[in-house]
């Protein structure tokens, strides 16, 4: 990770200062010198630049289209994200602008100055004006929480002012004292308070405190060891990240005011800190001009907390939307050595409320009584100050997400998302198509594999197509519909080879209908959409066949020949995620194979990938790693996933020193082909990495490969044996099923004594490790051989002179009578 | 008549004995399977990696069908942590070590090595199989490393992802070796000997003419010598001395 991580100099040496939009697409820096950048989010182009006639900013907030700049100047100027120009000069203060924040419906930006009085300016009319005027001295910073309802100013006098806005006359509801330190405006420690994205706490550099009762709640200790200069909330609230002015960098566990992390590679004391709304991604500025953007900034282990919903005051995580205004929060000054301890008010009212209930539980019973909508938790602060304040208006706002099942997103499989301006619409073994956005084009390439049989083409695609899908035959193509050109939801198939002059044809979807996935197979295209339809057509373009999925919103698709599988979001379980259901479908024969059979995903993996062996057997790749494979799943009701690999317990990972994932990419030759990802790395990228291939290995134990001395050698080798057997079974299987149930070529049905002569093969070998250890495993030798499946009895004369070469006559004799039994026809099903 | 070529292998004979070896190759277009003198080779289908001989794979790298992935050991990764092990401290005496060799093909139920019975064919280098393929052990350096780099470098330059740094580390390799063995001349004598494990077939090509060369001459130096100890030696056998320098022939008859 560390070697990712990058400084971007973003602006002169100097205070700077940053801001994701809400909608995480765009990160703003600003700085000492007279520009802005915007970076787009994941994208490791030059910024775009915004010059300024302004310079040594001082404070950035942003909504997805403008965003509010206060400068030393002391203006506050609005500039437009849409087209990266100035708006307006929204205020003008006759000291320097400290800070900025925007309420979340971006209707209100607050501008902390040197001035006495904060200023709360309406972004739309900038006339429409409130003065905050209840501070002795200058502000420092200001926050408002996420209704936007109640602002949070930090005063250099060290106490925290608590306006509500929800009336027309702002109005003072309650002065914190005691939180914060005493600074000064323009020192590089912070005192500014940062809302819980739920709203009803807020953390401080000093403490954290719950918002009904103004009391303090936990304390977030032992990871600075002087003033905090940044902090901010994780989108959900589940994390806290601070930074101190000691060049310090942290993560905290909300729930339990936990250290998780410790960065110890910041060269510069951090300003600010902002969480990306969605990805786990934080980017912080120094005082240096430079922008660390830093992906993968939660620990692996600790990701999930990531991914939760938002959580109740303390801790959870919430809406990326909910960032917008207040997401960014900076913890003020170092937490105070002092301020660690809880008293002992705190731990009784623990012990009252069970582990959670000061932040989350008692939260919320607070709330519902003042329906402010704010409690704040106060962080690091040892005293709790207890004020009750004074009536709360404002309309009380719900901001704990209401219980929202996890619906799995669609995908297209071989697909990844766009990184730069490029994107690979389809990557698998016949070749791969990527795209390129050019604004208001794109160009698509479609290269092969094979470059004799197919040639590579390129065109420019005003359609800005966002799926593909490629196989010997053609590639199809499928575009969204856009509002603003009216046109429809387009499937596009292009065929390699044609004999006729022209056959690449395109179809519209019914108005309002999108594909959220499809598939090419040699003889259909299947596309599922976003109205929850599967539609069917022949490869000229002939609708086939239109039916609903049973299970919706469907998330992905593959088909090979006529069968289709369809994955789609079933019943919620236990987890709040729904469970993905499959459908198999002949769709020649309109036989349904399978019928919303569960896809045997583990708890907290995500599908990956779904595709079909080059033999046709549907496959799945998880977020774990784990290859399966569908076993008998042309018997409706028979279908079971069976892990053909486990790419973590692979041999190359053994030592430990790579880090490595793999990205699906095709079940053929009896192998599992893939790209390696390093690091971190969810999808492949450019230049096109190199196809890698590994061998199947069930994973039946896990025994080191390198092992040491011979026992172990003798142990890895025996389980290495029995993977064998179990693989070849189910090699053996797969290939009678094929035989059983389709029209196979000859060379199909060749493959089934062959698998069997395999299975064999490793009971032999299974046999001879037994007979090696002594005549007491006989029994055991003898269950082996039992196993055997070759019916002429060869198999077992060879195991017969396998006992008699290691002198089990026993076991000899047992192997004869078995061998004469089987000849007669007394089968030993019964037996077994 | 004798050629006019020194005794042993020149550098373009071991350069096109390692031909031979397989590595992998990812087909550009299909090509059927050949029966080759030195065995079939399986047809080719892309982008499916294929093991092929080193010189048809060259072949087809010239004529873009085919691309050649380069094996784990002409890796950045693996070149920098061989070139680690053979300058560090501890180690400055060796040279890294040659491939594992393959677990013995020949069974033996009972007890004994499988390498000591007499019915055995147990390879060694240089006919190991898989050492330049994508298979290969990526920690160390098969036999013919230098040659098949260098090959490797100068034929399919664009298969590698850090040409330039596979290209300085293997020449810093090249020369960390190379000192090594000088640094062994220098207990050459007529009894003298440099112990050479892992060393590879091109380096053993380059310092054999000069160990040879230096090694005979000390024996023509010392020949005199050596008569005169020898005449000694068999009148002190003769007077019934038996045994007491029978270390010593055998130190003379290893050179």
């Amino acid at each position: 990770m560390a070697a990712r991580l990058r400084g971007r100099p973003a602006h002169a040496p100097g205070p700077t200062y940053l801001s994701y939009t809400p909608n995480g697409k765009k990160l703003i820096t600003v700085g000492v010198n007279g520009a802005l950048r915007v970076f787009q989010h994941g994208s490791d182009n030059e910024p775009a630049i915004i010059d300024v006639l302004t310079d040594g900013h001082t404070a950035v907030a942003s909504t997805n289209d403008f965003i509010v700049v206060g400068a030393e100047d002391g203006s506050v100027t609005k500039y437009s994200l849409l087209t990266n120009s100035m708006e307006e000069i929204l205020v003008r203060c006759s000291l320097p602008v400290r800070d900025v924040s925007l309420s979340k419906d971006g209707e209100w930006v607050a501008v902390a100055s040197d001035e006495l009085e904060v200023k709360v300016v309406n972004t739309r009319d900038m006339t429409r004006i409130m003065h905050l005027r209840d501070q002795s001295r200058p502000v420092k910073h200001v926050s408002f929480d996420v209704s936007g309802s109640t602002l949070a100013v930090s005063c250099t006098d060290g106490i925290v002012y608590m306006y509500s806005l929800s009336s027309e006359q702002p109005q003072l509801i309650k002065r914190v004292d005691g939180l914060i330190k005493t600074l000064e405006t323009d020192v590089e420690a912070s005192a500014k308070v940062a809302w819980h994205p739920d709203g009803r706490a807020f953390a401080a550099p000093t403490a954290t405190r719950a918002r009904s009762d103004w009391q303090r709640q936990k304390a977030f200790s032992g990871g600075h060891r002087a003033d905090i200069s940044a902090a901010a909330w994780s989108p959900n609230g589940a994390l806290l990240a601070t930074a101190g002015v000691d060049k310090s960098l942290c993560i905290w566990e909300t729930r339990s005011q936990r250290l998780l992390k410790s960065y110890d590679d910041v060269q510069n004391a951090i300003l600010a800190i902002d969480w990306h709304p969605t990805d786990n991604v934080c980017s912080y500025t120094n005082n240096n001009g430079e922008l660390f953007i830093r992906e993968d900034f939660v620990p692996g282990e600790h990701a999930k907390h990531l991914r939760i919903a938002l959580q109740p005051a303390p801790m959870n995580n919430d809406p990326l939307s909910e960032i917008s205004g207040n997401a960014r929060k900076q913890v003020g000054n170092g937490d105070k050595p002092n301020g660690v301890r809880r008293s002992a008010e705190d731990q009784y009212l623990d012990d009252l409320l069970g582990p959670d209930a000061m932040s989350e539980d008692e939260m919320d019973f607070i709330e519902d009584d003042d329906g402010a909508g704010y409690a704040e938790e106060t962080n690091h602060v040892g005293k709790r100050t207890a004020v009750a304040n004074g009536g709360r208006p404002a309309k009380r706002h719900a901001p704990f997400a209401t219980w929202n099942p996890q619906v799995h997103e669609a995908f297209q499989p071989g697909s990844t998302p766009w990184r730069g301006d490029r994107r690979y619409l389809c990557l698998n073994m016949t070749g791969f198509v990527w795209t390129v956005n050019q604004d208001t084009h794109h160009t698509v390439t479609v290269e092969f594999h094979d470059r004799q049989e197919h040639r590579d083409f390129h065109f420019t695609d005003p359609y800005k197509y966002d799926k593909a899908s490629l196989n010997e035959k053609g590639t199809l193509f499928s575009c969204r519909p856009s509002s603003q050109t009216q046109q429809r939801a387009v499937l596009y198939y292009r065929p390699h080879e044609t004999w006729t002059t022209r056959t690449d044809w395109r179809t519209q979807l019914p108005a309002g209908e999108e594909v959220t996935s499809m598939s090419l197979s040699e003889s259909c295209i299947v596309a599922t959409t976003s109205k929850g339809y599967v539609r069917i057509y022949s490869l000229f373009g002939l609708p086939l066949k239109v039916y609903r999925q049973k299970s919706m919103p469907a998330v992905t698709c593959a088909s090979w020949r006529d069968y289709v599988i369809t994955v789609g979001n079933g019943s919620v379980g236990g987890d709040g995620t729904t469970r993905m259901l499959y459908t198999i479908d002949n769709i020649r024969r309109d036989e349904l194979c399978q019928s919303e059979d569960v896809v045997a995903l583990g708890e907290d993996t995500e599908l990956r990938s779904v595709f079909f062996s080059d033999k046709g057997d549907p496959c799945i790749y998880d977020t774990e790693g784990v290859l399966l494979i569908l076993l008998h799943w042309r018997t409706p009701g028979q279908a079971k996933w069976v892990p053909l690999l486990d790419t973590k317990t692979m041999d190359r990972l053994a030592s430990g020193r790579k880090d490595e994932t793999y990205w699906p990419v095709a079940v053929a030759n009896n192998k599992f082909h893939c790209i390696i990802l390093k690091g971190s790395d969810v999808y492949p990228h450019f230049p096109r990495p190199l196809l890698v291939d590994f061998d199947f290995k069930i994973p039946v134990s896990s025994f080191p490969a390198g092992a040491a001395d011979d026992e172990d050698r003798d142990a890895a080798q025996q389980k290495n044996l029995e993977e064998q057997y179990v693989r070849a079974s189910l090699q053996h299987s797969l290939a009678s099923d094929l035989v059983d149930n389709t029209n196979a070529t000859s060379a199909q049905k060749a493959e089934v004594p062959v698998m069997e002569r395999e299975v064999d093969k490793a009971l032999l070998q299974l046999l001879a490790a037994e007979c090696r250890e002594g005549e007491e495993r006989g029994m055991k030798a003898l269950e082996i051989a039992a196993l055997m499946r070759d019916r002429t009895g060869k198999m077992l004369e060879a195991a017969g002179k396998i006992a008699a070469r290691f002198q089990r006559d026993i076991l000899g004799e047992k192997i004869t009578q078995l061998a004469e039994r089987r000849l007669v026809g007394l089968v030993d099903e019964e037996d077994m | 008549m004798a050629l006019p070529l020194p005794p042993g292998l020149t550098p373009s004979e071991v350069g096109f004995l390692c031909e031979m070896e397989h590595v992998t190759v990812i087909p550009r277009q299909t090509l059927d399977g050949l029966e080759l003198l030195g065995g079939p080779t399986g047809a080719l289908k892309p982008p499916f990696p294929t093991p092929l001989p080193l010189w048809l794979a060259l072949l087809l790298k010239k004529q873009r069908r085919a691309n050649i992935t380069p094996p784990p050991w002409l890796s950045v990764d693996a070149l920098t942590q061989i070139l680690d092990f053979e300058t560090d401290e501890r180690t400055a005496e060796l040279f890294s070590p040659s491939p594992n060799l393959p677990p013995a093909t020949t069974t033996a139920p009972l007890e004994g090595d499988p390498y000591l019975a007499h019915d055995s064919l147990e390879l060694s280098a240089p006919f190991l199989k898989d050492a330049a393929t994508a298979r290969a052990q990526a920690d160390a350096l098969p036999y013919h490393w230098l040659e098949i780099g260098h090959l490797l470098i100068t034929h399919a330059p664009d298969d590698f992802e850090d040409l330039d740094a596979v290209r300085k580390l293997l020449r810093d390799l090249r020369e960390v070796r190379m000192s090594k063995l000088r640094k062994g001349f220098e207990v050459l004598d007529a009894g003298g000997g440099v112990k050479m494990n892992g060393v590879g077939g091109m380096e053993i090509a380059e310092v054999r003419g000069f160990v040879g060369g230096v090694v005979d001459g000390l024996r023509k130096l010392n020949r005199s010598r050596e008569e005169s100890r020898k005449e000694r030696e068999t009148e002190e056998r003769e007077n019934g001395f038996g045994s007491s320098s029978y270390r010593d022939d055998e130190d003379e008859d290893m050179l």
